[in-house]
């Protein structure tokens, strides 16, 4: 019952993140979503494996806490404006997110599952995150915006390999989470020397740098 | 055991003087005589094999896997003339090029020839595919950036390039090559594959081997890399490359062919004709060359033509189980591959101490060097009469192996090839002939033909000794044969299992002829020399100074009437494919000033090939749009590909049923 609510919530996210025109919104939906799904594994009644509980804190603690900290302070840093500035209109990602729901849940349909797994809805919300992540990635212009579609991604990946969590977690976790913090901090450098090169952080200026 | 153990500290000397000589401050000395340690470590674990020494293996474990190092008669072989050159290209090398040069070139020079010979010591030993491609990449890379030691010239940059692409393209042959035998095998380990039902298997290997390690060889149509690259590279570079990287591809062709149980008969005939068409096209080539380097590269192609003519007749051999067409076959192709890592290496030395005492390549700038340089010109002549197969220099006996072979299997009915191959190499031995007798001339006889040949010297000792050792093994080796009859009879079985020790018992007694009957002559020469130069003794030393070298009736001759290189091969005009020259026609009583024009293009790279690519490239170049740079444009890719998966999974299910 409980995860199931925590899912739903997160697909719910994922429709306001590509809704949403404001910077910080985003992020907080982004961080929103990815405390969701840090408290996923406690939800699942996995609580009786001590290192899961810790693997569910550091998530929780990285995605909750020390991510926000590395936005807000890049945000101070570069003057961003407020706007998200997207390729594409809201109200079509908004239709493009729910197209890509649609295929996931279609997609989780036909998919062998592993047997016994008990939530049916774990796939498609992965799924469906995921397309989320690359809708905000390839559809928003500022490197700020780029790195919460990069997060959003990995919270889709992360909830894949929830459906592991039990045969391989520390493997699956640590490398989840090694992963997205290298991912962060490589786009928080990038995105400081995008600012010190070309005075912005659109992405667009990139395309000068090609050969 | 001990055998395999001085070959693999061998390789870890080199190795280890690579890194002493990158490092600044470490004495040069050390580095030079870790490198020299090396070479005599491997020197002598080769000869203690050839000369019956048991074959030794060292197994191992890579990641788990289980992995094989090994020294059998035919690693020996080719140990042999790496660590012979190697050393000796060292000794050269230090004042050839100077530590000390700009833009550190002399230590990277030094750092990757050490390397070079690391890996291809490694190479030689390696019984796994994956230690295999290892060592080749590795021995690929360091012989591209020696190559490109000069690299702050366009043209250098160019060739090394050009061997860069030219050696990773057969990699990924090579590739696929151990990826088949390891499929055959059930592991990457290098054993005897299994008898199979169907020789199409066993021919495919055969093929994608010449195919792969063909371009490292030089075989006809993918010798296109390697004018360029040897002309480019430093001169004891050039002589490593010519005398031992080039022989690698032999070394692989040859131990895949070892590993399968039997050689399907059609592609022992392929083999040869290709060789005696590679030798007639690199002698043809050689014939047209004005640089004196990329004529020894050339001549390079036609040696490795004749030997892979060898192969060609041993795999025939095996194939029809002809115990002496293996014999000659295997033999004259393992004793060329001595000899001419011996007299190549030589003679890219010689050219080396010309380079250096005048600084041109170009042979019509030069001339007269014998009196000059009057040891590099005794040191290069056995090298040049070695490399036109004229007794009793080596080179003479390994194409005689040949002869003997192809006659004797003209007469046992596989005529066509035989035929081809008698021809060719009777026609590749004439036109070297020519060829380097046209280098010879041009270079060290005859008068100077301009400025930059006056003021040319002898090279210091340390460049002298290893010519001389090279010159004096040339005659050894030509003399006492006989000597290595057992030992090429080793190699020849593990070449072909199976096949008796025919060489040293049947060729000894002709052996010994030959060697009296050369030994005679020999002696005959010295005595007419001596004769002839008699009279010249008579004169005055100081009358003698102003004689012209050459005389020939003409009283006051001048520099421009003499021949040139050029029109020394003017004749044999139609061998050679890639020569272009542009003569206006002239008319009438007193014709107008008119000028004549010569040029080489490499018939199959810079003719056939370039052109092709360019287009390739431009064709290619409307691609470009597909990379805009923008980063979002890209992760749109990753997520295209990424639903076309997902749904390739929705719909496979039902297409396939």
């Amino acid at each position: 019952m409980l995860p199931d609510l925590l899912i739903a919530l997160t697909m719910l996210s994922n429709f306001s993140l590509v809704a949403t025109s404001r910077v910080s919104k985003a992020i907080q939906f982004a961080v929103l979503q990815g405390v969701l799904l840090g408290l996923m594994p406690l939800a699942m009644g996995l609580g009786r494996h001590f290192h899961i509980v810790l693997l569910a804190f550091a998530a929780v603690a990285v995605k909750g806490w020390f991510i926000p900290f590395l936005f807000r302070r890049a945000l101070k840093q570069v003057h961003i404006q407020r706007e998200v500035d997207p390729y594409i209109g809201y109200t079509v990602s908004l239709m493009l997110c729910a197209l890509g729901t649609g295929l996931s849940l279609l997609l989780a349909h036909n998919l062998p599952l592993k047997p016994g797994t008990e939530y049916a809805l774990m796939v498609p919300a992965s799924l469906a995150t995921l397309f989320t992540g690359f809708l905000l990635l390839v559809s928003r212009r500022k490197a700020l915006t780029q790195v919460v579609g990069y997060l959003v991604l990995e919270n889709g990946i992360y909830l894949f390999g929830l459906l592991l969590v039990e045969d391989m977690p520390a493997l699956v976790e640590a490398g989840i989470l090694l992963d997205l913090f290298v991912g962060i901090f490589v786009m928080g450098i990038v995105i400081n020397h995008i600012r010190v090169a070309f005075d912005s952080t659109d992405t667009r200026h990139l395309a000068e740098l090609k050969d | 055991m001990l055998d395999v153990a001085l070959v693999l500290a061998s390789a870890g000397c080199w190795l280890a003087g690579a890194l002493a000589s990158a490092v600044p401050r470490v004495p040069e000395r050390l580095a030079t005589g870790l490198g020299l340690l090396g070479s005599l470590l491997a020197l002598g674990a080769a000869l203690h094999l050839l000369t019956g020494g048991p074959a030794s293996g060292l197994d191992f474990r890579v990641w788990g896997f289980p992995a094989r190092l090994e020294l059998d008669a035919l690693s020996a072989a080719f140990l042999l003339p790496l660590h012979l050159v190697g050393g000796l290209g060292l000794i050269y090398g230090q004042r050839y090029w100077p530590a000390q040069l700009a833009w550190g070139s002399g230590r990277s020079l030094r750092f990757f020839y050490g390397l070079l010979v690391a890996a291809m010591t490694l190479l030689f030993l390696a019984r796994h595919g994956l230690v295999f491609l290892v060592a080749w990449e590795l021995m690929a890379v360091s012989a591209f950036f020696l190559v490109g030691t000069e690299h702050e010239k366009p043209e250098v940059r160019r060739a090394s390039w050009v061997y860069l692409a030219c050696t990773h393209t057969g990699t990924l042959l090579l590739t696929a090559l151990v990826i088949l035998l390891a499929q055959r095998s059930g592991g990457l380990l290098w054993t005897a594959l299994p008898a199979s039902t169907s020789p199409w298997l066993e021919g495919g290997i055969l093929l994608l081997a010449v195919a792969g390690f063909g371009f490292k060889a030089g075989l006809l149509p993918l010798h296109f890399w390697l004018p360029s690259a040897h002309a480019s590279a430093p001169s004891h570079v050039s002589a490593i490359l010519s005398a031992v990287m080039l022989k690698t591809g032999i070394y692989g062709i040859l131990r895949v062919s070892t590993l399968l149980p039997d050689v399907p008969r059609g592609v022992g005939g392929t083999l040869l004709a290709l060789g005696a068409l590679t030798a007639l096209y690199g002698v043809g080539n050689a014939l047209a060359q004005r640089d004196y380097k990329r004529l020894l590269a050339y001549s390079s192609i036609e040696n490795l033509g004749i030997i892979a003519m060898g192969v060609g007749l041993g795999w025939t051999g095996r194939a029809t189980r002809d115990p002496w067409l293996m014999a000659l076959g295997f033999g004259g192709a393992i004793f060329h591959i001595w000899n001419h890592a011996l007299f190549k290496s030589l003679l890219f030395y010689g050219a080396g101490a010309l380079l250096h005492a005048t600084g041109t390549r170009d042979m019509e700038a030069l001339g007269g060097l014998a009196r000059k340089m009057p040891r590099t010109a005794l040191a290069v002549f056995p090298a040049v009469l070695a490399v036109a197969a004229l007794p009793p220099f080596n080179a003479f006996l390994s194409e005689w192996f040949l002869y003997r072979g192809l006659f004797a299997s003209l007469g046992r009915g596989y005529p066509w090839s035989a035929a081809l191959g008698l021809v060719g190499l009777a026609l590749a031995g004439g036109l070297a002939a020519v060829a380097f007798a046209r280098f010879f001339g041009t270079l060290f006889l005859g008068s100077p033909r301009s400025e930059l040949a006056h003021h040319a010297h002898d090279p210091v000792p340390s460049m002298v000794l290893p010519m001389a050792v090279l010159a004096g093994l040339c005659l050894a080796v030509g003399l006492g044969a006989f000597l290595l009859l057992p030992l090429l009879d080793r190699v020849i079985a593990v070449l072909a299992p199976g096949a008796p020790a025919l060489l040293a018992a049947g060729l000894r007694a002709d052996f010994h002829r030959l060697a009296a009957v050369e030994l005679g002559l020999l002696i005959l020469v010295a005595l007419g020399f001596r004769w002839l130069r008699g009279p010249v003794d008579a004169i005055p030393a100081a009358a003698q100074a102003d004689l012209p070298t050459w005389d020939c009736g003409y009283a006051a001759p001048v520099v421009r009437a003499q021949y040139t290189g050029s029109s020394f091969a003017d004749a044999w005009a139609p061998v050679q494919p890639g020569l272009r020259a542009r003569m206006p026609r002239l008319r009438g009583l007193f014709p107008g000033a008119a000028s004549f024009r010569q040029a080489f293009r490499e018939p199959f790279g810079e003719v056939f090939l370039e052109p092709r690519l360019a287009r390739l490239v431009e064709r290619l170049l409307r691609f470009r749009r597909l990379q805009p740079g923008h980063l979002p444009v890209y992760l749109l890719y990753v997520l295209l590909t990424l639903l076309g998966i997902l749904v390739w999974m929705l719909v496979r299910g039902r297409l396939l049923g």
